[in-house]
């Protein structure tokens, strides 16, 4: 495994939740905030800090890109930047919802073999 | 009962607040920062909630953010000033073994520094210049401009010294008109395209500027110069090219 491939490295929570934001369709930076909160019914709160902080290191990684600027209709007249996920962001969701994968079936069969 | 004024003063705030960020990041989120900021005060507001507790906190993980960016670009910067210092010593490294074996290569330390930190100035404007976009295009753009704005105004220098026409200091012009387009086009592909193409029309046009301005100083004649200008021009079209083609992918 590439030790650089963003891809492959497994991502920071807030990495994977703007990735799952953004793996149905592109968003603007307060619509990944709303998506992110929905997805986790509320628990997870991310301020703008922490959202442009890492959608920062995923433009450089390669994993999303900005789509265009343009104006939110259900909002107001502002031009807004909305990103979309790239190929390489959907190969490093999948991985890492293949780690999880792991995760959990080895948390299940220790939890059986405890009971 | 939180108002529009008091979301409006606090986006105010906001925004002198988000200037603590490093400038290249403040330059490319800044807004996008202020406008997501507006919207959580604004659902908020519809939602007849108070705006302090949350501007607080916004605030709070705002300063997080700034903290973290900030070390990471000083650390970013300090790696682009080491590596700049490297390429310029194995650079340095090409003068000091030719002039111990050429002759007529007279260098004293001065001269060295001098080529010294002209390397070292070139490879640290590649370093901090190129980070600014991911795309190939862009990096190569920077580099194929800087070398061959560094060879020219190497060899003009050179050329100055010993024949002390004062036509040659127009080249540096050239130079002048490049740095000043980079500086207006604020480092984005689509500027430093059209930026590239002046300097390489620019650099097309120094012999009619310099008979005009320099009517009583014979101009140096001979296939040679027109063909190393020709080359110039070639360069820093080709640069405009990479940057327009880096253009055109960031906008896809």
């Amino acid at each position: 495994m590439a030790k650089n491939d963003p891809a492959q490295a497994p991502l920071t929570p807030a990495v994977l939740h703007i990735l799952l934001a953004l793996s149905t369709e592109e968003r603007h930076g307060y619509g990944i905030m709303k998506q992110v909160a929905a997805d986790s019914q509320g628990k997870v709160k991310m301020g703008p800090g922490t959202l442009y902080g890492s959608v920062g290191r995923m433009l450089e990684a390669g994993l999303i890109k900005e789509s265009d600027q343009r104006v939110d209709l259900e909002m107001d007249d502002e031009r807004r930047i909305y990103y979309k996920i790239t190929g390489e962001g959907q190969a490093a969701l999948r991985a890492e919802l293949d780690r999880y994968r792991g995760v959990v079936a080895v948390a299940e069969g220790r939890l059986s073999y405890g009971n | 009962m939180a108002t529009d004024v008091e979301g409006r003063r606090y986006r105010t705030w906001y925004a002198m607040l988000l200037r603590l960020y490093p400038r290249p990041f403040h330059a490319r989120f800044g807004e996008g920062m202020e406008q997501t900021f507006q919207d959580l005060c604004r659902e908020r507001l519809d939602a007849k909630r108070g705006l302090f507790g949350f501007a607080l906190w916004i605030v709070f993980e705002t300063l997080m953010g700034i903290m973290r960016e900030n070390t990471i670009h000083m650390t970013q910067l300090n790696k682009t000033i080491r590596r700049a210092a490297l390429v310029a010593l194995g650079l340095l490294m090409a003068p000091l073994v030719a002039s111990q074996f050429v002759e007529d290569w007279h260098w004293g330390v001065g001269g060295f520094v001098f080529a010294y930190l002209m390397f070292f100035g070139t490879a640290l404007a590649y370093g901090l210049i190129a980070r600014t976009m991911g795309e190939w295009a862009y990096k190569a753009g920077v580099g194929l401009a800087l070398v061959t704005g560094f060879v020219m105004g190497w060899t003009n220098m050179v050329h100055i010294s010993e024949s002390e026409n004062p036509a040659n200091f127009i080249y540096f012009g050239v130079l002048w008109v490049g740095g000043v387009g980079a500086w207006i086009a604020r480092l984005e592909a689509r500027g430093m395209a059209k930026s590239m193409f002046t300097m390489a029309m620019a650099l097309a046009l120094v012999s009619p500027v310099g008979v005009m301005l320099f009517p009583d100083v014979r101009s140096e004649p001979g296939q040679n110069l027109m063909l190393v200008r020709g080359v110039f021009v070639t360069l820093f079209a080709a640069s405009g090219l990479l940057f327009r083609h880096a253009s055109l992918a960031g906008s896809k």
